[in-house]
């Protein structure tokens, strides 16, 4: 499975999206992405790709593409 | 920060419950933790008497347990088993989600045993099972989320702001 299947797998799977639901989604632009939406995401891109995100990346995280963006801290490349 | 105690089950009685359960008379619903393990699961019961305030409304003649308040006492056992852990006394806990099914009444005299089993607790956010059975009997199960807002809101996104990426 391809860095970009695990993103949006975890998207889906979190969020219970449809894959067409991703590109420029929002935190909040879905119901199921609030608050505690989010914190099961953010555990399902952690066990993906077996990383501990920082509490300011957390906080950041707030759009499909941001976490693209922020995984490259990561060394993760979300092609 | 370290969000698990260790592991040694022990008990606490009514007073010594109310350092972990913020809530008090008339909205503390459990009377005792018979065992808990911090973040793990927490074991106890709400003693119920004719006393009790909502026995005369629900219902004349026919007096029984609101089901909102079975959750409530379901929710603080389940808060229990997560304020108990390091740095997390009294902390107050928020519901999020409760997905609840109610199998008998609930009357003046019986013993409301509960069971709260932590699922996961991760950043201030818990997920987990809790039932409760008079005399060895079900009489409510739920799935409930819950958080500490003290906790979980300090990992809260920033909205998208979309004028100024207009």
């Amino acid at each position: 499975m391809s860095n970009r299947e695990k993103y949006n797998k975890a998207f889906i799977d979190s969020l219970e999206l449809e894959e067409d639901q991703l590109e420029g989604l929002t935190y909040q632009g879905v119901p199921s992405w609030d608050s505690v939406g989010h914190m099961g995401l953010i555990s399902e891109l952690e066990d993906a790709f077996d990383i501990q995100f920082e509490t300011d990346d957390i906080v950041d995280f707030n759009s499909y593409d941001k976490g693209i963006e922020l995984l490259k801290k990561y060394d993760i490349e979300i092609e | 920060m370290n969000e698990t105690n260790e592991l040694k089950p022990f008990s606490l009685n009514a007073q010594e419950l109310q350092e972990y359960q913020p809530n008090r008379y008339p909205f503390l619903m459990i009377d005792r933790v018979t065992e808990v393990v911090p973040g793990k699961y927490a074991k106890g019961y709400k003693n119920l008497t004719n006393n009790e305030w909502y026995f005369p409304k629900h219902f004349p003649g026919n007096p029984n347990m609101p089901g909102c308040l079975q959750v409530e006492a379901m929710s603080q056992m389940l808060t229990v088993a997560i304020t108990t852990c390091e740095g997390m006394e009294g902390k107050v806990a928020h519901g999020y989600k409760v997905n609840v099914t109610f199998h008998e009444e609930v009357h003046p005299g019986d013993r409301l045993d509960i069971d709260a089993q932590v699922f996961s607790f991760k950043r201030g956010l818990c997920k987990g099972h809790v039932t409760a059975s008079v005399d060895g009997k079900l009489v409510a199960e739920m799935d409930n989320t819950i958080l500490i807002p003290e906790i979980f809101y300090q990992f809260r996104p920033k909205p998208v702001d979309k004028d100024k990426e207009a």
